[in-house]
Parts: structure tokens; C-alpha cells; sequence
């Protein structure tokens, strides 16, 4: 039928480049050349790049923020996985309620989050922790990897596994042979979001990090407040790319848009 | 329908997580609400309403609500208007790149929101993009204040929610029916017309939930206030931020979050309500 | 000597009875299809048989033993899905072979029975496929060999023909039955195609909100329903509104019939539309014909039959006349006349 039409058309390419301008700007401004903050740059080099490959405080929040986020992504699949299944696949009273039980956290701000965590991670010493980073973050990540698991193992293709109970499978090789294998592209998508997730949180990192242990975030936004030249946009690339390697394999493996809407 | 008896007992970590780690911390801060604050700063324990009292008796938090409710009125008009035309875009075009385009469209939701924020410095700041082209163009003789300021606030604001709303619009474009303006059409109304009539009283309850949803995320923002306002910039999530870290003084943070997260659940009602209203 | 029993199968959902009080016996080798509109229960009726949903009340045996708390994975029953319900992740060859994996069959064995399975729903050399890679009616025979190769103890096919284009059903419901029937296997068939009830098994059980309205073969169902919603499912029929007269006859259309009334209540006479015929005004009623008077509203043709709807004084009636004879005109007054005992006197509802 009939597609959009010139105007909406029109209009559409405006709003995408403003949603496209300010990550744009970024990577230009990474290959700037000047000493501060200048767009468009008066010249163009690579020494940011080389700037941030030795500045030790950002180097050493990466590695940290790339251990948390791979250990929260693990954990958060460990205990929010089975729970899917069980939302997903039992059918027992309440349902409905622990369902709600389980997404509320996605509900409150991690402003808020932040602030319960800091008062709760600071008289156990958990604050600036790589521990408690973990369990910080996973206030995200365990609800978001229910919620999304929840749905795709709930739109398996129907019937398909009364089929396997049909011909004989019990149920935990139902799970294992016929669940598990159509559920992994929405797995991988899970895992590589949640990783997503824990690297780029922010705020909740803000409540807990420490001068002991700063997320990249953290670091990034210390950095931003203090000074204004190009060595963040150089950053900024690295995780802009970094980003969109996640984002393609998503899509391809279940689409963007299904994985992180309701 | 598969022997599932036992299955609740997958539950069992993650519900003992939920409630260690999220429910129990939330306790925690509701509680500190109730908590005093000595001469000296020192938190006293307490079940007493006196921080509460002390905190709304200050023309501080009165001034800093408004702020906040000022600011994501502001930043959600335009993030609406702007939402609005590229949702109905995505809904509506036949591009066989309209999966692209969508992911472009809720990119910048997973793309760190310093980045953007740095990026937005890039393009307001004094020395950025727009200051450069009106000085070259000889529109202005002196850089426009574009960040720092409610300005640079705003449009950050703006554009970090609107992957949200859009997000929000194409969930809610699902009844909005193509062959109902196909209908329209072959009844004589013009693609205007079409719009006016049919299109835009259909979507209002999308619009209604999207723009509840963005408000609710601008009141809770902080990274963008803060960063973009360059500490000129005054909100409840920002006061709530300095009181907790910087002043650590807990039981005013706790009372302004509970007063904030009141605020929001109230908006959200108000917003669901009227999107039923407007379902009829 | 019956293979397969229910007896007294309920299934609720909260207040809603979704299965009431099922009982059917089945015997070896038997072919039974369990017919009705959708919602009627048959489904729920077929799922409760191979352990997918749990029966509230009665038991289900096989071969003599109780069956009804076994977990589905160990009853043995082929199951044919409406949707195929074929693994998209694995090859046809490893769907076929899927039960015998379960069953820790060898090997060589599997592929010796995969490969029978294959052929015998002419499917060989096609293992190496993808389902998603097959037709529709090739994605229904890898179903059936799935089912088969088991060994089941009963089939069940679950309104298996109802995605498939008219032309392929044709072929596929005489395939199914051909298989049923040189396998001896006891077989369970639900449908709400009446056709492919009629065509495909042995004994029909017509089923109406939960419940069994009637088991028969396909000629007691089709000419002696015992209930008006067997008559009304089952093939067409006109229900006419009939009153008695003083010595307990019916009236039709204002004229006395020589049909025994039901003694009491408010009924209708079922009558098929092809047992009816049209004839002259001027030939009289014989003694054991029913015959009203009317005027034809108007004539339809239908391909294989032409379908002439008449009016008189008790309302409307169709006749079906076989295409290549002459519908009377529209408008003509004319006599409709059908033997006594194609008259079928059901209670009429309450509305």
C-alpha cells in the first residue's frame, strides 16, 4: 500500500539527524586536533587516541567496568533464566503476582535504586566494591533478563514442546533438547544486553563507586566535569562501536526494537 | 502442561535476590525517611516526621519541584512532537530498510548517555556546532549560552527520552488500523483531513502513555541535569544525588526521593487514566 | 472387546466446563473421529488422552490399564498437532527419529525405521531438510512419520488437514486412512469437518459443549441423530415448525401430515433438503408423503446441485435438486413432498 508519504518523509529526516547529531559530532570531534572543545575542529589528528591509551585512570575504569559487567551478565543469567522458565512454563497460583514481583524493579528510577543501595551497601562496606558493583547492577540486569526470557520462551513455536512430551522426552530433556536449543538466539541477544547494560549504568555506579573503584561511566562523567577536551570523544568511539557490534548481533539474532520494548 | 510441579523452585534465586538486594534496600530507604539529623550532621535514628517536615518547610524544595516539573513538561513537549512524526514514519513507510531506520531511531538508548550528553557539549557549547555556524553565517557577533544552563538541559533531556516514547508510540500504533485511513480516504477526506480525523484521535492514548512515560523518566534524570547544567541547574534528582553523596546527610535524601517517587507514581496514574479516557 | 476406554473425562476451567462427563469405548484397530464445533471440547478431550492436560475426574485406559495419571512422556501415544509442531532446529530425518532417541533406541535402528517412516508418507531422501524447507503437506507427513515410527499405542490426530488447501486434504485424508488402516492402528481424530469425519473413520462421536451427543457410524449419525444438535451439525436440514392437531398429527404449513407428533412441547421437523421434492400443485399427497404447498422465491445454482427456496404459509423451506434437471420458475406455485420417515421431530429450544 501506499508508504509514508513525502512530508512525514521529510519530517522523519529531520528528527533523525538531531537523534543522529550529537554521536556524530562525537566522532568527529575524537579525531580532532585542538587542544579543547571545538566544532567543527580545526584540525584533525589521532593524538586523543593516543592520549587515551595512556591515560591510566580511564584504562584502569574500563578493565574494571569490563569485569563487572561480565561477571553481572553471568550471574544475571544463572538466577534470571530459571526464573523465566518457571514464569514462562509453570503453571502454579500467583503467577501473575511473582511475575509483577520480579519486573517491579524495572519500574522504580535508578535514581532511587542508587540511593536504597548506598544506604544499604555503606554500614556492609559494600560500597566502591567490585561486589558490590555486581549486585548493584544486577538490580537492572536480573529483571530485564526475566522479563526478556520470560517472553521468548513463552512465544515458542506452539505446541512444540507437548510435542517432544508426546514422543517420549521427560520433561527436563523437553528443557534440554527441545526448549533451550529454540530459545538460545534470544539467549545470546539477553547476555549480550545485559553485558549492555551493566557497562553503560550510570547512575547506580555514581551511589556506589568510590575513589577505590569507578566504573567507566563514572570516570567519564568525573572527567567531563572537570575538564572539556576531545579525550572523551575518543572514548566515545571505542564504546560507540563497541555498541554497535552489540546492537547488529541483536538485531540479527532477535531484533533490537522486541528485545528492549515491553 | 509438561510435569511443572517443581517448577517454582527455579524462582527461588532470583526471589531471594529481588528481595535482598532490591526490596530490602527500598525498606531500608523508606525508613530513613523517619530518620533525624543532629546539629552536627550526624543521623540520629528515629521515627519521627521532623526531616520531613523541615524539608517541605524549605522554599527550596518547593522551588526545586517546580523545576523539575517545569523541566520534563518542557523537554517532553518536544520530545513528543518530535516522536510523534518519526513514530507514525516507522509505522507507516514500506522502505524495506524500515528495520534499520527503527534501530537507529531507539540507538541512542543503548549508547552510553555521557557520550551524548558529550556530544550535545559538542554541539551547544560556546566553541560547538551551532555557536560556529550562526558566528560564520554573521547571525550573531557573540556565542549564544546554549549548555549550562536550562537550555542545554532541556534539549539533552529531550532527546535521551525519546527512544523511549518512540518506543512507547509504535507499541500504541498497533490498533491504528491502516485500512481505517484507506477507509477515510476512499470516503473523499484528504490526507489532512485523513490525519485530523482519524489518524491523531486514534494515536491520542499512544500519545497519552508516551508522554507519561517520558515525563517520569525526565523527573528521574540525573546524569543530564548535572552534566549539561554544569551545576547551575537545580532539580529534585540532583538535590537528592548532593544530599546523599556529597552531603550524606540520608534522611533528607530519603524523604525527597520518597517525595519524588510520590510525584511520579501520581503522574503515571494521571497518564494511564487519561489514556483510557482517551481509548473511548 | 474395547483397546481404548474413557470413562466419565471432566475438565474445568474455573466455573467453565471445557469437558463434561466423556465416556467412549474404542476398539482395536478402530478409526473414531470425535466431531464438533470448535470450543466443544474435543480438543481438550484428545490433549486430556495423551497426558498434556489432567483430566478433573474419570479414567482413560489403554489395553486394560489405567493411563490417567501418567506423565505424557510415558503413555506412547503418537500425536499429530494441529500446527505440526515439527522442530524447526532439527533436520526431518532427527523429528522422525526424535521418539526413538527418547526411547534409547540403537543407531543403526534408527536409521533403518526412520528411513520405513520416511517412505512409508513417501517422504524419502527428503531427511536432510529443514521442516521450514517442506510444503505444508509434506510438513503434515513428517508429522504422521514422527507419530508413527513410535509405535503407538493410539493416534491421535489433532484437526490435522485443517492447514492444508482443499485440493491436498483431499489427497491426504485418503492417504491417512489408507496408512490407518494397513498399520491397524487405533486411531482418535479430531475434527470439525464433518467430510473428513465421515470419510476417514469407522465411527463418529459428535460432540456438543463438553459432552457426547451421540456415537455412531457415519450413516446412524447422518440418518438417525439422536439429538437436534446432531441433526442441525451434521449435514444440512430444514427445521420446520410444526403444530399437532386434535388426534395428535402434525399440521405443516397448515396441512395435516401423516407423522406421529412427540407427546408434548413445542417441535420442529428436521428434513434434509435432498429428500425433498418438487412436483405440481395438482399431484396429490400419497399416504405415507408429506406435502405442503408454497411458491418459489427463488433458485440458486450451486455447481453439483440447485438449491430452490420456497415459501409458503408456515415460512421458508430449501429443496436441493440434482443440477441438470429444470428449477421451476420464480414465482410458480408448487407442492413440496418428501417420504413420512425423512421427517425428523426434535423440541424446539428455548430461545
Amino acid at each position: 500500500m501506499n508508504g509514508a508519504g513525502t512530508v512525514l518523509s521529510g519530517l522523519a529526516a529531520l528528527v533523525y539527524a538531531l537523534i543522529l547529531a550529537p554521536i556524530v559530532v562525537v566522532v568527529m570531534l575524537a579525531f580532532s586536533a585542538d587542544n579543547f572543545i571545538l566544532f567543527p575542529p580545526s584540525g584533525y589528528s589521532l593524538r586523543w587516541f593516543q592520549a587515551l591509551a595512556s591515560h591510566a585512570p580511564l584504562l584502569s575504569a574500563l578493565w574494571l567496568s569490563v569485569q563487572v559487567a561480565s561477571v553481572v551478565t553471568l550471574l544475571s543469567l544463572a538466577i534470571g533464566v530459571p526464573a523465566a522458565l518457571a514464569l514462562a512454563k509453570g503453571e502454579f497460583r500467583g503467577k501473575d503476582a511473582l511475575t509483577g514481583f520480579f519486573l517491579a524493579p524495572l519500574l522504580l528510577p535508578t535514581l532511587i535504586t542508587g540511593l536504597a543501595l548506598l544506604l544499604f551497601f555503606t554500614p556492609l562496606r559494600l560500597t566502591a566494591t567490585l561486589p558490590g558493583l555486581v549486585l548493584g547492577h544486577m538490580t537492572v540486569t536480573v529483571p530485564f533478563v526475566i522479563r526478556m526470557m520470560t517472553t521468548a520462551l513463552s512465544t515458542l513455536p506452539h505446541d512444540i514442546e507437548a510435542a517432544a512430551a508426546t514422543l517420549g522426552a521427560p520433561p527436563w530433556r523437553v528443557v534440554r533438547r527441545v526448549t533451550l536449543p529454540l530459545a538460545t538466539p534470544g539467549l545470546i541477544a539477553c547476555a549480550c544486553l545485559s553485558f549492555l547494560l551493566s557497562f553503560d549504568e550510570t547512575v547506580i555506579s555514581l551511589f556506589i563507586s568510590g575513589p577505590r573503584a569507578s566504573t567507566l561511566p563514572v570516570e567519564m562523567v568525573r572527567y567531563v566535569e572537570g575538564r572539556t577536551d576531545p579525550l572523551i570523544a575518543a572514548l566515545s568511539v571505542v564504546l560507540i562501536i563497541a555498541t554497535l557490534i552489540v546492537v547488529v548481533a541483536v538485531e540479527r539474532l532477535v531484533g533490537v526494537a522486541r528485545a528492549v520494548g515491553k | 502442561m509438561i510435569g511443572v510441579a517443581r517448577l517454582p523452585l527455579l524462582l527461588v534465586p532470583a526471589g531471594l535476590f529481588v528481595l535482598a538486594i532490591y526490596a530490602w534496600p527500598t525498606l531500608l530507604l523508606l525508613r530513613n525517611g523517619f530518620n533525624e539529623v543532629g546539629p552536627t550532621g550526624a543521623m540520629i535514628e528515629a521515627w519521627s516526621l521532623k526531616t520531613a517536615a523541615d524539608t517541605f518547610a524549605d522554599g527550596f524544595t518547593f522551588e526545586l519541584t517546580l523545576n523539575s516539573l517545569q523541566l520534563s513538561l518542557s523537554a517532553t513537549t518536544i520530545a513528543l512532537a518530535l516522536s510523534y512524526p518519526l513514530s507514525l514514519f516507522l509505522f507507516r513507510t514500506n522502505s524495506r530498510f524500515r528495520g534499520l531506520l527503527a534501530v537507529i531511531a531507539i540507538l541512542p538508548m543503548l549508547i552510553s548517555s555521557v557520550v551524548r550528553v558529550f556530544g550535545w557539549l559538542a554541539i551547544l557549547g560556546d566553541r560547538g556546532l551551532v555557536n560556529t555556524l550562526l558566528q560564520s553565517l554573521g547571525l550573531i557577533s557573540a556565542p549564544l549560552r546554549l549548555v549550562f544552563n536550562w537550555t542545554g538541559v532541556t534539549i539533552g533531556l529531550a532527546e535521551s527520552i525519546m527512544p523511549y516514547m518512540i518506543l512507547a508510540l509504535l507499541a500504541g500504533f498497533g490498533q491504528l488500523d491502516r485500512t481505517l485511513e484507506e477507509a477515510s480516504r476512499s470516503l473523499g477526506a484528504s490526507p489532512l483531513r485523513t490525519f485530523w480525523r482519524v489518524t491523531l484521535p486514534l494515536s491520542l492514548p499512544a500519545l497519552a502513555l508516551a508522554a507519561g512515560l517520558g515525563f517520569v523518566l525526565s523527573m528521574s534524570a540525573y546524569i543530564t541535569p548535572k552534566l549539561l547544567g554544569g551545576g547551575r541547574v537545580f532539580v529534585l534528582a540532583t538535590e537528592i544525588f548532593e544530599q546523599a553523596t556529597t552531603n550524606t546527610n540520608w534522611p533528607v535524601a530519603a524523604v525527597l526521593a520518597i517525595y519524588t517517587l510520590g510525584l511520579l507514581l501520581l503522574l503515571l496514574v494521571l497518564s494511564n487514566l487519561l489514556a483510557r479516557g482517551l481509548k473511548r | 472387546m474395547s483397546y481404548l476406554e474413557l470413562a466419565g473425562l471432566q475438565k474445568r476451567y474455573g466455573s467453565a466446563v471445557a469437558v463434561d462427563d466423556v465416556s467412549l469405548s474404542v476398539a482395536k484397530g478402530e478409526s473414531v473421529a470425535l466431531l464438533g464445533p470448535s470450543g466443544c471440547g474435543k480438543t481438550t478431550t484428545l490433549r486430556m488422552l495423551a497426558g498434556l492436560i489432567d483430566p478433573d475426574r474419570g479414567t482413560i485406559r489403554v489395553d486394560g490399564s489405567e493411563i490417567t495419571k501418567l506423565p505424557a512422556h510415558k503413555r506412547n501415544m503418537g500425536y499429530v498437532f494441529q500446527s505440526y509442531a515439527l522442530f524447526p532446529h532439527l533436520s526431518v530425518a532427527r523429528n522422525v527419529a526424535f521418539g526413538l532417541e527418547e526411547r534409547g533406541v540403537g543407531k543403526a535402528e534408527i536409521t533403518r525405521q526412520v528411513e520405513e517412516g520416511l517412505a512409508l508418507v513417501r517422504l524419502s531422501g527428503l531427511g536432510g531438510r529443514r521442516p521450514r524447507e517442506l510444503s505444508g503437506g509434506q510438513q503434515q507427513r513428517v508429522a504422521l512419520a514422527r507419530a508413527l515410527v513410535i509405535h503407538p499405542s493410539v493416534l491421535l490426530l489433532d484437526e490435522s488437514l485443517s492447514n492444508l488447501d482443499a485440493k491436498l486434504r483431499d489427497t491426504m485424508r485418503h492417504e491417512i486412512r489408507s496408512i490407518q488402516r494397513s498399520l491397524g492402528i487405533t486411531t482418535l481424530f479430531v475434527t470439525h469437518d464433518q467430510v473428513e469425519a465421515l470419510t476417514m473413520c469407522d465411527r463418529i462421536a459428535v460432540m456438543n459443549r463438553g459432552r457426547i451427543a451421540q456415537i455412531g457410524t457415519a450413516e446412524d449419525i447422518y440418518e438417525r441423530p439422536a439429538t437436534r444438535f446432531v441433526a442441525e451439525f451434521v449435514g444440512r436440514a430444514n427445521a420446520l415448525p410444526a403444530t399437532r392437531d386434535s388426534d395428535g398429527k402434525v399440521l405443516l404449513w397448515g396441512a395435516s401430515q401423516p407423522v406421529a407428533a412427540p407427546p408434548q412441547g413445542e417441535f420442529d421437523l428436521f428434513v434434509r433438503p435432498q429428500r425433498m421434492r418438487l412436483v405440481p400443485v395438482s399431484e396429490p399427497a400419497g399416504g405415507s408423503t408429506v406435502r405442503v404447498a408454497g411458491r418459489v422465491l427463488r433458485s440458486v445454482f450451486v455447481g453439483d446441485h440447485v438449491e430452490v427456496l420456497v415459501e409458503g404459509a408456515g415460512g421458508q423451506l430449501t429443496v436441493e435438486m440434482p443440477s441438470g434437471t429444470t428449477a421451476p420458475a420464480e414465482g410458480a406455485e408448487i407442492a413440496v413432498i418428501w417420504q413420512a420417515q425423512d421427517s425428523l421431530p426434535f423440541a424446539r429450544e428455548a430461545a
